[in-house]
């Protein structure tokens, strides 16, 4: 779904060349084709206003572009974003695609707190690692923390520094600026004393002046981003996941599962588990079979089908997963991040509280839901706890999507799975729900 | 050659740098901090020496501050955050707003949201209680030129954060409640956590006065949240408005219905305790934004 999204916004903004999804490989467009010649990773440039993230993109795109490895773009194309409005929801992002002999980049220049969690939980932006730009003439801000908290928060663990304008400052300065931002760093909680640090002004590289702190420092950063901050792991090569969407029974076959490969590879006769619904079955994969042909081997992106050994019809259902055994769990307890649809993209008018009764949706899977808050009403981005009433298979940073009975209401994104219910707090739920009911009937 | 040396310095062992000696600069700028370019600026004028330094540094502080602001005037504020304020009889609501959120979640700028609340309470205090509850809307001039408790005036606090912080910041509205014996104010912000602290920040905020025998501090605080949450235009008066035929739209308070148990409408949840509310009042967070361009020709920044 995320790489759905952001393909689609690729598809907007760079007229001229199509980025195609990363794993189906099935679309064929008469556009220039998506090369995936190089492996692929996001960053995003975080820091104080005044301290040069656009400049620097805009530099970064220039540099790269000489090399005939960018499109140069102007300050004013990144800092002038459009609105876009992507499944209903208006982000506002600016993205920016470049690469490196190395890798090919997605570039977002994070907008502010609750914005990028916004864009996280909709799938529209991520960032795999961070490159954070201070000036040299102020040193760092009293909001950097902040700035690095938001990194904390939504799992960086890579950060390169980028100490701008360091043409109108002095040496002394900038050495004072690098330690105090690896003292800063460390404090953190980053590996302070090993993050690479490059210096250099982004205004000289796009004025092409002074091409030693202009030009080459700029591919000092780049050549630092591509060492430091680790390509993150192909869907390709996670366990195998696939969120089961029809059951049939083949004549003489036995019964087949079918669904699109979310990620990994399937062979024949591989051991698997199916979970969901308060099951776990164990079974072995006899036979793959796509487009009514038989195959040796799946992929992740594939619309197959998958005959199970030893089970009848009756024990799968629906909204169940297959997977490598032991790589996913069913729980009913969960730690959430939610963005709550304004009531202009048809989500709510009034806020909504503990207690309220919903149906959660992931993957293939509707479940009923229970929330109860950690605040008794939230807006826009807050973080909820969910309690469902059967475990649904969740893991971390999982999408989903709250109805209630007539529209969608939130969209989320799973922060933490919780120890599960104890069958008097299940108990509990039900309970709660009933009591409520009454009064309402009474009432 | 400077060229070589300046590449040297990004290949050079970070350890070395990292535990060379503390510098002036480095001392003066820890203790302070202050911009670099202003502390160096700071220990040239003045010969190296710290303490003088630092002292000319916090005399340069204002009109820095002041200066800096005048650059920002022009930058838009769409971020920011409502405080709150209550103490027995008096009550405040601030809107502060800032270019990001960050900012807003930074200390620094709730230092200032403090002193800016503690200035406007005192400053209601000196309004002349007429009524039972007494709401007054303070201009955006006069809560610049109102004197915190150090005798500078709120202009001048946001400046220096202005110039700390390097974010345009503007004061952008304020009111205050009061109250007389008889009746009892109630405030809260979200999203910060209920708690019985004076004062608090957040996107929303909401005061309300409660006419009732005694203190009622939970029904206060839940109503507080439920006109944060349901939105409500006014309280509403039983005999002259009617309640609206589609309860999910209801835009009177007293029809609506009860935001931590919708079995039960305002009305007779207050009924039941036997309090009135007199009034209320709700902030959100850049809800005023949209007539940004009046705004700009009235703000003065600070």
């Amino acid at each position: 779904m995320a790489r759905g999204g952001m393909a689609q916004s690729y598809g907007q903004l760079r007229a001229g060349s199509y980025f195609s999804d990363l794993i189906t490989q099935r679309f064929y467009s008469t556009k220039k084709t998506f090369n995936r010649d190089k492996p692929h990773c996001n960053v995003g440039t975080i820091g104080h206003v005044d301290h040069g993230k656009t400049t620097l993109t805009a530099a970064i795109t220039k540099v790269l572009s000489e090399l005939e490895l960018a499109k140069a773009k102007q300050y004013a194309e990144i800092d002038n974003a459009p609105e876009e409005k992507a499944r209903g929801i208006t982000i506002n992002v600016a993205h920016v695609e470049y690469q490196t002999n190395n890798r090919h980049y997605g570039h977002t220049d994070c907008p502010g707190h609750a914005d990028y969690i916004k864009n996280m939980i909709t799938g529209t932006s991520q960032m795999d690692g961070a490159i954070l730009v201070v000036a040299a003439t102020d040193g760092s801000m009293p909001q950097t923390r902040e700035h690095l908290l938001l990194a904390k928060q939504i799992g960086i663990s890579h950060i390169v520094i980028f100490i701008n304008k360091v043409d109108v400052a002095d040496d002394e300065m900038i050495d004072l600026v690098e330690m105090e931002m690896r003292e800063l760093l460390t404090q953190m909680g980053y590996d302070g004393e090993n993050i690479p640090i490059v210096k250099g002004s982004a205004l000289c590289a796009l004025d092409g002046t002074k091409p030693e702190i202009g030009r080459d420092a700029i591919l000092k950063l780049l050549e630092a981003v591509d060492s430091y901050i680790p390509t993150p792991i192909r869907e390709l090569d996670k366990p195998f996941c696939l969120p089961i969407e029809n059951v049939y029974s083949v004549m003489g076959r036995g019964t087949v599962v079918s669904g699109r490969l979310e990620r990994g590879k399937i062979k024949k006769g591989m051991e698997c588990e199916l979970i969901g619904y308060n099951k776990l079955i164990k079974t072995t994969i006899t036979g793959i079979e796509m487009f009514h042909k038989t195959l040796e081997e799946a992929e992740a992106g594939d619309q197959m089908g998958a005959l199970l050994r030893g089970l009848k019809r009756e024990d799968i259902r629906r909204g169940m997963i297959m997977c490598k055994p032991g790589s996913m769990k069913a729980y009913d307890h969960l730690e959430c991040q939610i963005y709550m649809l304004t009531t202009e993209e048809g989500g709510r008018i009034r806020p909504i509280n503990h207690m309220m009764n919903g149906q959660m949706f992931s993957k293939t899977n509707g479940e009923d839901v229970l929330r109860r808050f950690n605040e008794s009403i939230g807006f826009f981005v807050f973080s909820i706890v969910l309690k469902l009433i059967r475990p649904m298979v969740c893991e971390k940073g999982q999408r989903f999507t709250i109805r209630d009975s007539f529209k969608t209401i939130a969209t989320g994104v799973v922060a933490n799975t919780l120890p599960s219910l104890s069958e008097t707090e299940r108990l509990e739920l039900i309970e709660g729900k009933k009591k409520l009911k009454k009064r309402l009937a009474q009432a | 050659m400077l060229s070589r040396q300046f590449f040297r310095s990004i290949h050079t062992n970070h350890i070395l740098c990292y535990t060379s000696k503390k510098t002036l600069l480095s001392k003066l700028r820890k203790k302070t901090g202050y911009t670099f370019i202003n502390c160096k600026k700071a220990l040239e004028l003045n010969e190296n020496d710290v303490e003088k330094a630092e002292q000319w540094l916090k005399e340069q502080a204002q009109a820095q501050g002041w200066s800096q602001a005048m650059k920002l005037k022009s930058r838009e504020t769409s971020q920011g955050l409502i405080a709150m304020i209550t103490n027995s009889n008096h009550g405040a609501l601030v809107e502060i707003n800032c270019e990001t959120d960050f900012v807003a979640r930074n200390k620094k700028f709730h230092d200032l949201a403090q002193i800016i609340l503690d200035t406007v309470l005192k400053h209601s205090m000196t309004i002349q209680q007429d009524s039972l509850v007494k709401k007054t809307v303070l201009s955006t001039e006069l809560i610049n030129n109102l004197h915190a408790n150090d005798g500078k005036n709120l202009s001048d606090h946001s400046a220096l954060t202005i110039g700390l912080i390097g974010e345009n910041i503007s004061i952008r509205r304020a009111l205050c409640m009061s109250v007389q014996p008889g009746a009892y104010l109630y405030g809260c912000t979200h999203p910060t956590p209920v708690n019985p602290v004076p004062s608090s920040f957040g996107r929303y905020g909401a005061l309300i006065a409660l006419k009732s025998d005694e203190d009622k501090k939970v029904l206060g605080m839940q109503l507080c949240q439920h006109i944060i949450g349901m939105n409500p235009i006014k309280v509403g008066d039983p005999k002259v408005d009617l309640p609206n035929d589609n309860i999910e739209e209801e835009p009177i308070m007293l029809y609506q219905e009860f935001l931590f148990n919708p079995a039960s409408s305002i009305q007779e949840l207050l009924q039941s305790e036997q309090a009135e509310v007199l009034d209320f009042i709700r902030f959100e967070m850049g809800e005023t934004l949209e007539n940004r361009q009046e705004l700009n020709s009235v703000e003065t920044c600070g």
